[in-house]
């Protein structure tokens, strides 16, 4: 159900996508995935946290059997760190190998691209069958690095967004909609 | 130590992994495009002869390492000095699979494409070994350390080399102002005999950026392991009617792995749009050229995202 303004947080700028319209497309794009990889195990790839909303939705619209796996990675400037952002880094492995899979990157966003960059940078090396990427949104008027999405769900203006699995400060990430947040209000 | 040299097979990331370690160890990282740049510097606009390459190289890089040990990330690299306490000589490899994979990624092709730019790229990197050194591929015995990145990412290797390089350099010590001295004698006669007489003295500046934004911008640059230089080239963008050049336009950062120049701005509204104009004429004129504007609310999303601390200035 469409969330009332009443229940909305007072940071919300504005919805962008209503929850009847993310689950709608979500299962669109399901229906392509299906189509494209019938008679092949896919292996769904998330990346923490961000991702685990949209996976979940992705592979419960998909028809075909898939596997699902996980990995984390080191954040810019992110606790650990100290003065200098240090390095991006896998913080958490997938718990399987992926050799002769034909691996699908579930991202929640692609803007710059060099998370992305470096995720499938990591995946290719290690040697799947095919390697593609499904992002909730693409935000691609940011985009510095070009990286190939093979399915997308919504290409977004270049605003900051929440909900679906997006965050601000980890709050926000459970939002059913996808919405413009703005930090000066509320 | 004063040399880390570093280098490996086309598409194998060793560029990334040479990147890595300078940050790991705080060292300079000289560039194809930087040491270009000392080139001219020193010896002029006119291109040098292929076999002047190593010497005139060599000459510049023993007179900056005597303020700032070097990872000297070329082509060839293990060419240039002889064996010695003062140099650790690394080669990056990896299997074919894997860098066909990295330009599938890069430049966006189907493998059999990519292999065939593959076998291009080899070739070319033959043709210019054979030009610059004499010799079109390397001898195992010419490196110190070989690093396979088959099983192991930059980062992991990066490390490995960062911790021999530390061993050394604590061993060794930085190269003698007598051993520099030594060096740049043999290689400047070497490039007299050649006729080439320096004609400027090429100095290191390091990337010191105009805004804290450029250098968040470079931190982050860095945390993904991307390769970048500061403000490596100007773009003339206006002649008056002598061809002398009235406007220019010099892009904050070049990332040469992607051929991509960034503009990074975060100031008055009134100056975004002068460099709004100046990236729409450098589109204009240079249409091979790309380049991206990194806006202030990109940096705005960073600090929101992130909770980052940006100083303004």
């Amino acid at each position: 159900m469409t969330a009332a303004r009443e229940n909305v947080p007072d940071n919300i700028e504005r919805i962008l996508f209503t929850e009847e319209q993310v689950s709608a497309r979500i299962a669109e794009v399901a229906a392509e995935i299906s189509e494209k990889y019938r008679g092949r195990d896919l292996k769904l790839i998330a990346v923490l946290k961000g991702s685990v909303f949209f996976l979940t939705a992705l592979a419960r619209a998909i028809t075909i059997p898939v596997k699902i796996d996980f990995l984390a990675i080191s954040s810019f400037g992110g606790p650990s760190h100290g003065p200098t952002p240090g390095l991006v880094r896998i913080a958490k492995d997938l718990d399987e190998p992926i050799h002769d899979e034909d691996v699908l990157l579930v991202e929640d966003i692609v803007d710059t691209g060099f998370t992305t960059r470096y995720l499938l940078q990591t995946l290719a090396g290690r040697g799947p069958r095919s390697l593609g990427i499904c992002t909730l949104l693409d935000r691609s008027v940011r985009r510095i690095v070009q990286v190939p999405i093979d399915f997308r769900c919504f290409e977004i203006p270049d605003r900051f967004v929440v909900g679906c699995g997006l965050d601000h400060r980890q709050l926000y990430r459970n939002l059913g909609y996808i919405a413009v947040l703005d930090p000066e209000r509320g | 130590m004063a040399f880390l040299t570093i280098s490996g097979d086309p598409s194998s990331r060793w560029e990334e992994v040479a990147h890595v370690v300078a940050q790991f160890m705080d060292f300079e990282l000289v560039t194809q495009t930087r040491l270009a740049q000392w080139m001219t510097e020193e010896f002029g606009e006119t291109p040098l002869d292929a076999r002047a390459w190593a010497p005139a190289a060599v000459a510049i890089l023993a007179r900056l390492a005597r303020e700032h040990p070097l990872v000297i990330a070329l082509d060839g690299a293990e060419h240039l000095f002889r064996p010695a306490p003062w140099v650790l000589r690394a080669r990056i490899t990896t299997s074919d699979a894997h860098r066909a994979g990295k330009l599938m990624l890069d430049l966006r092709l189907e493998k059999p494409e990519a292999l065939a730019r593959l076998r291009a790229l080899d070739d070319e990197q033959k043709r210019l070994r054979k030009a610059r050194f004499g010799r079109a591929s390397s001898d195992p015995a010419s490196f110190d350390l070989t690093l396979n990145l088959a099983n192991m990412d930059a980062a992991q290797a990066a490390d490995m080399l960062a911790a021999a390089a530390a061993k050394r350099l604590d061993q060794q010590g930085l190269l003698s102002p007598n051993a520099a001295d030594e060096i740049e004698f043999e290689t400047r006669l070497e490039l007299a005999k050649r006729g080439i007489v320096p004609a400027g003295r090429a100095r290191m500046t390091r990337a010191s950026f105009g805004h804290p934004s450029e250098e968040m911008f470079a931190n982050l640059l860095d945390f993904y392991r991307i390769q970048w230089e500061y403000e490596p080239r100007s773009f003339p963008l206006q002649w008056d009617k002598d061809g002398r050049v009235t406007e220019a336009f010099t892009p904050d950062f070049y990332l040469p792995e992607l051929d991509f120049y960034v503009e990074v701005t975060t100031m008055k509204q009134s100056l975004v749009t002068r460099k709004n104009r100046k990236v729409k004429l450098l589109r204009a004129i240079y249409p091979h050229i790309n380049i991206q504007v990194f806006y202030q609310k990109d940096f705005q999303e960073l600090v929101f995202k992130y909770g980052l601390k940006m100083v303004h200035s």
